[in-house]
């Protein structure tokens, strides 16, 4: 991984030609680049549109797990963008992938996850409905919990409630070679346009806290999913711009696959943040949102 | 897949600055507003947010437990002794085999007795109430637990009265923050409390909370989280304050649940902070009863079940340690040579006082 801090460069009249002649495949992050919450940031639709009909490939990469890729092709519709399942890479859709690539039969999981899950062919326990599980601690009585469960997969969770540390910690701490997957670990994400709420990184630190493990993370900025976008696009890593609003996840991610970065300030990092020295990750170009590119590059 | 090795997750070592690990040794003179927390960005080397950190603490390697053969040279040699509750005195809310026995030899032979529990359900006045059920007697004073060890550590940094503190924990702490005369917020009735994430709606919090207290909390939800959370990100200079950071307890008897090391990974995982560590292995509590009773602490044996926290906690304050394995530490996981930790002395429970000593008299 290349060391040296480079500053980013603004986005301007200057580069913006060579780096979109340089790229085949460009890589967005939803939350904060396309949307914020479930409001469509602007600009966004023209400049999809322009980027498709000047034959760019998109591909939306996400760490939000609480949908599946059908969900999230959903949401993409009706916000009036057309994208197909296929285009997007959710964490929740990791997730099903790394079992399936290392063959295991039983797992839990949660929301978008358990749809991946069972699209895969697995069956998940847990989910949203163990929200509504209450423990009970009385001398004598045993939480039980199921011995065969080979997988726990944790993701964001906005239901995640003492009943769902517990059952996950028994899981990965008694059964004998049971994973511990982390779709992701952000910290924090906008889940509302108007502020940021806890990520997956919360839950996923809570149950490291109980179990004292270290998960599998599948998620940004892990390349595991870019092993898969490489299989069904078919083009370099060199050719792929990754365009996303966090540094410790987006940018690491396409700079730890060797493609162009391109940060937005549109969602959690502002110019400042970028600009302060303690931040080593310097992605190649940054600017304010990616419509900048459809009035930088014309119609 | 692919015909080559899938890395499955790959974290980079980003050269960022390390968080301070949260030592706390004595009770300095400091002003709530010369109080200041390093804002340590998270560390995607992961290395240091979990137990291991304790161990960096330790100054020396030490030779490996010896079982105790001869309590009464132990007894002797001590003025103090310190226990640890869970899985020492009670497992649950069943009294250990021949505890009151042996406090009561220790009592009757002039020994001091000091109870420290990370446990911050409950506080030192409900810890009080449940020795006296166990028909144990032990007085409200000679009880540290974490949930008092929060506010008293509030009251040693004099946190301004005006200041509020948001609670993501049990009972125990709210009502030692009121003892000592503290404004809080949340606490078990948070639990009720439901998010819908719906376009336009807006968390509010109080900008006056100067202290979020994070423990061991069976009310645990995503309200909290996000409240804690916003508090530490946004109020300048709010204090991140953990009970204790064990990742199970022995709510039962018969099981191991997820402890108090949980509910405070999840805000330091959201708030990108490390907290500042109250309860055991952290010498807090140790600092303030050594300055409460004029004792030094070459003259304490520390008798726990677990190995970083009560054991690190005697050895970080210089005291004897007495490993006993009547809670959650066996044997074979004492002598695991991937153990670093070693105590003075180990025993089955401390009963064995009472077997060991007939049998050397």
């Amino acid at each position: 991984m290349n060391t040296a801090k480079r500053a980013a460069q603004l986005l301007s009249s200057h580069n913006v030609t060579s780096l979109f002649d340089s790229v085949e495949a460009f890589l967005f992050d939803c939350d904060g680049v396309i949307w914020k919450g479930d409001k469509l940031i602007d600009g966004v639709s023209q400049t999809l549109e322009m980027l498709r009909s000047k034959g760019k490939k998109l591909v939306f990469v996400t760490n939000n797990s609480t949908k599946s890729r059908r969900q999230y092709a959903k949401k993409f519709n009706s916000l009036g963008i057309s994208v197909r399942e296929d285009e997007i890479f959710s964490s929740s859709f990791a997730a099903a992938m790394y079992l399936k690539v290392n063959n295991f039969p039983r797992e839990k999981g949660g929301e978008g996850i358990l749809e991946e899950l069972q699209l895969a062919g697995y069956t998940g326990l847990g989910g949203p409905e163990d929200g509504e599980k209450r423990a009970e601690w009385k001398s004598n009585s045993l939480f039980e919990h199921d011995k065969s469960v080979g997988a726990v997969v944790v993701g964001l969770d906005p239901h995640i409630n003492y009943y769902k540390l517990q059952y996950g910690t028994l899981c990965i701490r008694e059964n004998p070679g049971c994973l511990f997957i982390a779709t992701n670990r952000d910290a924090v994400g906008h889940m509302t346009d108007l502020q940021e709420w806890p990520g997956a990184g919360c839950m996923v630190a809570a149950m490291c806290g109980s179990t004292e493990r270290e998960p599998i993370v599948v998620g940004k900025p892990s390349t595991f999913m870019m092993d898969f976008l490489l299989q069904k696009f078919q083009v370099s890593t060199s050719k792929m711009c990754m365009v996303g609003d966090r540094l410790d996840t987006d940018i690491l991610f396409g700079k730890n696959a060797g493609c162009k970065t391109l940060l937005v300030l549109s969602g959690v990092t502002n110019q400042s943040t970028l600009e302060d020295p303690s931040s080593t990750i310097q992605p190649d170009y940054y600017t304010s949102n990616i419509s900048d590119c459809l009035h930088l590059l014309g119609p | 897949m692919l015909g080559r090795t899938v890395v499955a997750y790959s974290f980079v070592s980003v050269p960022a600055v390390f968080p301070t690990i949260p030592k706390f040794l004595g009770l300095k003179r400091l002003s709530f507003n010369s109080f200041s927390i390093a804002n340590a960005k998270w560390n995607w080397n992961f290395k240091l947010y979990n137990r291991k950190s304790s161990t960096a603490l330790r100054k020396e390697t030490r030779a490996s437990a010896q079982p105790l053969k001869n309590a009464d040279e132990l007894i002797y040699s001590v003025e103090t002794f310190i226990f640890d509750c869970d899985g020492v005195i009670w497992k649950g809310d069943k009294l250990i085999d021949g505890v009151p026995q042996t406090l009561d030899m220790l009592r009757s032979r002039g020994k001091r007795l000091v109870f420290v529990t990370n446990n911050s359900t409950k506080s030192r006045k409900q810890y009080g109430k449940k020795f006296e059920t166990l028909g144990l007697n032990v007085t409200e004073e000679e009880i540290f637990a974490s949930s008092f060890a929060a506010a008293a550590y509030l009251k040693s940094i004099n946190f301004p009265k005006e200041k509020k503190v948001y609670v993501i924990g049990e009972d125990g702490i709210l009502k030692e923050l009121e003892l000592a005369g503290f404004q809080y917020l949340g606490g078990p009735e948070d639990g009720g409390k439901k998010i819908e994430l719906k376009p336009g709606f807006l968390m509010e919090h109080d900008k006056d909370v100067g202290a979020v207290v994070v423990g061991f909390d069976r009310y645990f939800n995503y309200y909290k989280v996000q409240y804690g959370t916003l508090c530490v990100r946004e109020n300048p200079g709010c204090l991140f304050i953990a009970t204790n950071r064990d990742a199970v307890t022995h709510l039962t008897d018969a099981q191991e649940w997820a402890g108090g090391g949980s509910m405070v990974g999840a805000i330091a995982g959201s708030s990108q902070r490390e907290p500042l560590v109250v309860g055991k292995p952290s010498t807090f509590m140790m600092d303030y009863l050594a300055n409460k009773f004029g004792i030094l602490k070459s003259q304490i044996c520390m008798v726990g079940d677990r190995l970083d926290t009560d054991i690190l906690f005697g050895q970080n304050g210089g005291c004897k340690t007495l490993l006993v394995l009547s809670g959650v530490t066996t044997l074979s996981m004492l002598q695991d040579p991937s153990n670093s930790i070693q105590p003075d002395f180990y025993t089955n429970k401390i009963s064995d006082f009472l077997s060991l000593k007939a049998a050397t008299a």
